[in-house]
């Protein structure tokens, strides 16, 4: 019995131990995480072109999927997808779109696909809808594809970046995907054209010209700065700004507090959350708190409201958040100009 | 004679060692308060909160920047007070349910309480209640956290007794059950800004408190955190058992329910201005078991300041430590308690054994 307790007094201290070493790890991870700014592209650029030919193989999130012929019946799961695929084929090949896509708030298309069926990741409504090809985020559950891929759907996994670049290839790869590489490749230029004017806009100023932009938004009290690798963060760079919360050591969205804004010292803040979620009072309580006053862009009334579709969503609808916040930052270049949606195929 | 002095011995020592608990914890409280003051992403010396502090009062003082002075005053003090409440109302309501359903492990999180309170909360935020009245959260989530309780203790009786093992079990269930309403609401609401809404406000927090919210729930938690100190001997009984407490002239069908509603008023409180900030009202009482023993008289009023010590130390961390974003003040209590609360299992064990 002492040998027992003589025992258990070792495995004590040992298992404390052991749960310290697990708690380091984690926050090993965490680390990790944090300071690795690289996302899983997976996605292969160099494939095939000729669009005629069937079945073909493409390098997806969720490996080498073979798609037998070409997709005439299409389900898309996520609101980046639905742009992307809306963008790429005609209207009447999408099966079921997500729910989110139907919101004018968060989605540019929300006019084109009232009439689409609403989906939910549930396979059995998915099979309902008797999809050739299911295209979806990495954040889709394993096992649901699984179970697609056993009732003979297949199902692709693209990442969404929140860069152009990125999501120009993503773009090329879904035109390969359905079989539709030349309006891939049309939709791409197209975008290149619109990115590259914004360009030569920033080319004309020197750093020292660019202003610091901060993109906030505040639910349930919290306020969430869009930091580096952020799509608003993308997008604040790409149209000539300096992103004061990446500056500040922001990475991704984070909560931070009014004192955090003070500290970020902004020339101009960008609310991308809806106005009538919330966003109204944010701004009340912006410009008529005492301590806020301190804030560059509160004392020169440099707080606009931005078009959240354009900030949340991650495909080249980003483009127009772009054009947009590049207006304000350039009104003698740009401020006049009006920019359109994109073509339709 | 003897038994005379014996007795007045005994309360000179337990006035002494509540005094000295108060000091210790009073002298900790104010360090902490005065840390958490001047760290965060704008560096105020010690010497300038200081200087704000004292032209709070009456005394003209000129160290300080206005800026320094708004920061402190409208942004760092009202988060400060309010995380004192919570710690109050989370850790007093935890060593109260402790006594009065003789179990260790009751905490207003984990006998549904918190859960009510947060279903109450959430309901007012998906009828956006607060855009009315600022009220209607705490109070929404006063009668949810009212409601857990009295579900809780009704489903608790058995033949006229008090079962605890049956009032634990019905805690576990309205816990189970208002979380899956919770789950349903946010499931079902349409609007993903009401959904983003209650997520966010169920991770819990002290971000930009107000003195709106520490008015708010303040009083309501010191004056529930007064009541319960009061009835601290009535606690120390029905920790033993109900025969005992009624030789002892304690109405039991009286006392525990209105010690309950306290609880979920102080609960209720603190899930309203902080969400659900978890393990405080848990490991607290218990850090303090294990230090000053299981006497209420001592435990009560040392575990409101233990608590506020806490959550005022692990929001300092929780805004700081990764600057100027911030952590959720519930993953620092969760992060920093369990490890500690186990340390001091494997240390007391022994002492464990006998309380």
């Amino acid at each position: 019995m002492n040998q027992l307790n003589h025992n258990r007094n070792r495995m004590q201290p040992l298992l404390l131990t052991i749960m310290s070493s697990l708690v380091a790890s984690i926050l090993l991870i965490i680390g990790i995480n944090v300071f690795n700014d690289d996302t899983n592209i997976v996605e292969e650029k160099d494939q095939t072109t000729d669009q005629n030919i069937w079945p073909r193989e493409v390098n997806a999130l969720n490996g080498t999927i073979s798609i037998l012929e070409k997709p005439e019946r299409i389900l898309t799961a996520s609101v980046g997808h639905d742009e992307l695929t809306v963008a790429l084929v005609k209207l009447d090949k999408l099966v079921g779109v997500a729910g989110i896509t139907k919101d004018q708030t968060y989605s540019n298309i929300a006019d084109l696909v009232q009439n689409i069926p609403e989906i939910d990741r549930d396979p059995e409504n998915i099979v309902a809808l008797n999809p050739d090809i299911v295209v979806t985020s990495e954040y889709f559950p394993e096992e649901s594809i699984q179970r697609l891929n056993d009732l003979k759907i297949t199902v692709v996994q693209t990442s969404l970046a929140s860069n152009i670049e990125e999501q120009m290839d993503t773009i090329l790869l879904l035109g390969r995907i359905y079989g539709e590489e030349q309006r891939a490749t049309q939709l791409v230029a197209e975008i290149d054209e619109r990115y590259d004017f914004i360009d030569s806009i920033i080319q004309q100023y020197n750093t020292s010209e660019k202003k610091r932009v901060l993109s906030i938004t505040r639910y349930s009290d919290q306020i969430w700065a869009a930091g580096s690798n952020s799509t608003e963060g993308m997008i604040i760079e790409a149209a000539g700004g300096i992103n004061a919360a990446a500056e500040s050591g922001i990475k991704g969205n984070m909560t931070t507090s009014l004192e955090g804004l003070i500290e970020m010292d902004p020339e101009i803040i960008i609310i991308t959350q809806p106005r009538e979620s919330g966003g109204d009072e944010f701004l009340e309580d912006l410009v008529t708190i005492k301590v806020t006053q301190e804030i560059p862009a509160v004392l020169n009334n440099k707080i606009y409201f931005m078009e959240t579709k354009h900030f949340t969503t991650l495909s080249f609808w980003n483009i127009r958040g772009i054009e947009e916040l590049a207006k304000l930052l350039w009104p003698e270049d740009i401020g006049a100009k009006s920019f359109g949606g994109f073509s339709l195929p | 004679m003897l038994s005379n002095i014996t007795k007045w011995d005994r309360k000179t020592t337990l006035r002494a060692r509540l005094l000295l608990g108060v000091s210790i914890l009073s002298v900790l409280l104010s360090s902490a308060i005065l840390v958490s003051v001047s760290v965060g992403p704008i560096p105020i010396s010690l010497a300038n909160v200081l200087s704000v502090l004292l032209s709070i009062g009456p005394i003209e003082t000129t160290l300080h920047t206005p800026l320094e002075s708004l920061i402190v005053t409208e942004l760092r003090l009202p988060r400060i007070i309010v995380g004192i409440f919570v710690g109050i109302g989370l850790s007093v309501a935890g060593v109260t349910m402790q006594a009065l359903f003789r179990n260790p492990m009751a905490d207003p999180g984990i006998i549904g309480v918190s859960a009510g309170g947060s279903f109450g909360a959430v309901i007012a935020i998906t009828l956006q209640l607060d855009k009315y009245l600022f009220i209607s959260v705490p109070a929404c989530a006063f009668i949810g956290s009212l409601l857990a309780s009295l579900i809780v203790y009704s489903f608790g009786h058995s033949r006229g007794q008090l079962s605890m093992p049956a009032l634990l079990l019905a805690g576990v269930a309205v816990s189970a059950f208002f979380s899956s309403l919770i789950s349903a609401i946010v499931v079902l609401e349409k609007d993903t800004n009401s959904v983003r809404e209650i997520l966010f406000w169920l991770a819990g927090g002290l971000d930009s408190r107000s003195w709106e919210h520490a008015v708010t729930a303040g009083p309501l938690i010191i004056l529930g955190a007064l009541l319960i100190m009061f009835y601290s001997r009535d606690l120390n009984l029905l920790n033993l058992n109900d025969d005992d407490a009624k030789g002892m002239g304690i109405n039991v069908n009286v006392t525990r329910p209105f010690l309950i509603i306290l609880s979920a008023l102080l609960t209720g409180m603190a899930v309203a201005v902080s969400g659900t900030i978890i393990f405080v009202g848990l490991i607290t009482p218990h850090i303090l078991r294990l230090i000053v023993g299981p006497d209420h008289r001592i435990l009560v009023p040392l575990s409101a300041l233990t608590g506020a010590l806490f959550v005022v130390s692990a929001d300092t961390l929780a805004r700081t430590v990764i600057q100027p974003a911030e952590l959720q003040v519930g993953m620092v209590t969760s992060f920093l308690g369990a490890p500690f609360f186990l340390f001091l299992l494997v240390k007391n064990k022994n002492r464990l054994h006998n309380l």
